[in-house]
């Protein structure tokens, strides 16, 4: 099993905040396949930092609101 | 499954079914000329790989339309670095095998094999990475 990297989110609460606004709909908002959303939701992948920005920007929060560093 | 998994599952059947009818072209004629089982194989692949693209961009037009995005890049990217390793392991096999039993057209035959061998293991790797990710 591969190892997931270190660091935690917070994509699907957001969304679910913003109104349900699909996995689909986000990935289209900032450049990434449904695949890849879900994968940062279940912790599988770690996004670019312009595409953290980009799904920060999105929600209409800071960096920091969105990722952090697990054990914090 | 998303289009980029659907591709490397038909891909890997294309190159694995290309493969098996390449040694068996080269099991009925190891002493022929080597342009004799690699014409038919070559045409093979790129009939059947366009015809199975053409059939995944039919049903998925949207996502077939679409690039690679960040994840898929590298995946495409760490798949086809690790199936070099896979390449570099069957070409010093195949000039293991040559310093034993030096036939130039056996040579060519190994060597073309480990080509294919490691095009399936990158179309695997693929699938192994978007399934449980890195």
């Amino acid at each position: 099993m591969a190892k997931r990297p270190p660091i935690t989110n917070r994509v699907r609460e957001l969304r679910e905040q913003h109104g349900q606004i699909s996995q689909q709909a986000l990935g289209d908002a900032v450049g990434v396949t449904r695949q890849t959303i879900i994968a940062i939701e279940q912790g599988r992948y770690s996004p670019s930092l312009e595409t953290s920005f980009r799904i920060a920007r999105q929600f209409g929060v800071g960096l920091e609101d969105v990722f952090g560093w697990e054990g914090e | 499954m998303s289009f980029r998994e659907k591709s490397a599952w038909t891909m890997a059947a294309v190159m694995l079914v290309a493969g098996i009818f390449y040694a068996w072209l080269v099991s009925h004629g190891a002493e022929a000329p080597v342009i004799g089982p690699l014409i038919p194989y070559v045409l093979l692949v790129i009939v059947l790989s366009v015809a199975v693209q053409i059939v995944l961009a039919i049903a998925s037009p949207r996502e077939a339309q679409a690039a690679a995005d960040e994840r898929e890049k590298q995946i495409i990217w760490r798949a086809g670095h690790r199936s070099g390793v896979v390449l570099t392991i069957g070409v010093i096999a195949s000039g293991a095998v040559y310093v034993l039993h030096p036939f130039g057209n056996m040579l060519f035959h190994h060597m073309l094999g480990a080509l294919i061998v490691a095009q399936i293991s990158e179309y695997l790797l693929q699938i192994y990475y978007l399934r449980r990710g890195y």
